[in-house]
């Protein structure tokens, strides 16, 4: 699959042909930065004096580099569609095989940050439990009523939440059998059908 | 194989792993290192040079020294949970392959500070909120806007209670007249006689 350019894309990226190999493995660094942690405008203030171009063209150099290697990693493409994708720049020889090398060694990362940031819906965080048993209360004294008593905590996005339940034995005997039922759900012939076909 | 300190279920996997890892060290740095594990279970901080110094000489990589380190912690504070004793601890830990030295020096540390690590276990168990402390004040009502000659005694309370997610402390305050004070009174003396009846 190939990548198709924007012109706006390429003529940001075209900026980086102008200027020394050196330079560029310099600006790659940057992007994965970018990637890793956001955007760092002091860099591009230091880089554009010493370069002597606008900022403005530095910042959109680098965030081409970016944009060009999150599209490469989101649709995972393979060496060669990616190398005919940048054909197109008209970047050196040297300029595309490091460009090149670039991709091939941040793509599991550059994949693994894009994954954590798609939507997310509450998950498990810990769960704490204790055991108690009711031994009298104001309206009636002299009962024994074993009951688990749970703290839920929740995190979505960030945000943690806490669900206090509770449950007598019969209760929690039941949701482990329905929640192992679940897990067993696993090995029945079709699902192990789907993930042979997934894998 | 049923463990005591597993709680007579089957040891995890990634513990049975990590115990060839544990073993490179002498049995002198384990038990430096399980102190230090000792620390973090008793929620003070580890000291993470310490525990690099201690791990650079068996050349361990860094996912090998949080391995340690967690499986140190399981060992520890499920053993606690269970109650079970040093010898049977230390046996349980030769079947699964820790050299005797390591096992033995494990152990010493368990055994001295089991006690702290069960109360610190009891501190944190789940508990919904907490009364931090009580406060109260009686007053004399002498007159208000609907009757002028009141004369009523009147009791305030107000009881913080800290929340053991956030840490907050909120207030609650309450009045009260004398005479549903002394039945709020008697249901407590009542609760109390019957919390006292099952102390042991």
């Amino acid at each position: 699959m190939l990548l198709v350019l924007a012109d706006e894309h390429k003529e940001h990226l075209g900026f980086l042909n102008e200027v020394d190999v050196e330079v560029v493995r310099e600006f790659c660094r940057i992007a994965m930065e970018f990637i890793r942690s956001g955007p760092n405008p002091k860099l591009y203030q230091s880089a554009a004096q010493k370069l002597s171009v606008a900022s403005e063209t530095v910042q959109h150099g680098v965030e081409g580099l970016m944009f060009l290697l999150t599209e490469a990693a989101r649709y995972m493409i393979s060496e060669i569609d990616f190398q005919d994708s940048i054909m197109t720049l008209g970047f050196s020889e040297d300029l595309r095989s490091l460009l090149l090398q670039l991709y091939l060694d941040n793509r599991t990362e550059i994949r693994t940050i894009l994954s954590e940031m798609s939507m997310d819906l509450p998950h498990y965080h810990n769960l704490e439990w204790r055991l108690e048993v009711t031994v009298a209360s104001r309206t009636l004294r002299h009962q024994v009523t074993p009951r688990l008593m749970m703290k839920l905590h929740t995190q979505d996005s960030g945000e943690k939440d806490v669900q206090v339940l509770q449950t007598d034995p019969v209760n929690l005997l039941h949701m482990t059998r329905v929640l192992e039922g679940a897990l067993a759900e696993m090995k029945s012939t079709h699902c192990r059908r789907i993930v042979r076909n997934i894998k | 194989m049923r463990f005591r300190f597993c709680g007579e279920l089957d040891c995890p996997d990634w513990v049975l792993a990590e115990i060839s890892i544990l073993s490179k060290l002498t049995s002198v740095k384990m038990k430096l290192l399980c102190v230090q594990v000792v620390k973090d279970l008793l929620g003070q901080s580890i000291d993470y040079d310490k525990v690099h110094k201690l791990t650079a000489d068996a050349k361990y990589e860094a996912g090998d020294v949080k391995a340690s380190i967690a499986a140190l912690s399981f060992i520890l504070s499920s053993a606690a949970k269970y109650q079970v004793d040093g010898e049977s601890l230390s046996n349980e830990l030769q079947q699964l392959g820790l050299p005797k030295e390591h096992s033995s020096s494990l152990c010493k540390t368990y055994a001295d500070n089991l006690s702290n690590l069960q109360a610190q276990f009891m501190r944190q168990s789940l508990k919904l909120s907490q009364l931090e402390s009580a406060e109260w004040r009686v007053d004399y009502i002498l007159s208000s806007s609907e009757l002028q000659e009141v004369q009523e005694p009147m009791v305030q309370l107000r009881f913080r209670v800290r929340n053991p997610d956030t840490g907050d402390v909120t207030p609650h305050s309450f009045n009260m007249t004398a005479d549903k004070f002394r039945l709020f009174l008697s249901e407590l003396k009542q609760a109390h006689q019957v919390m006292g009846g099952l102390a042991l």
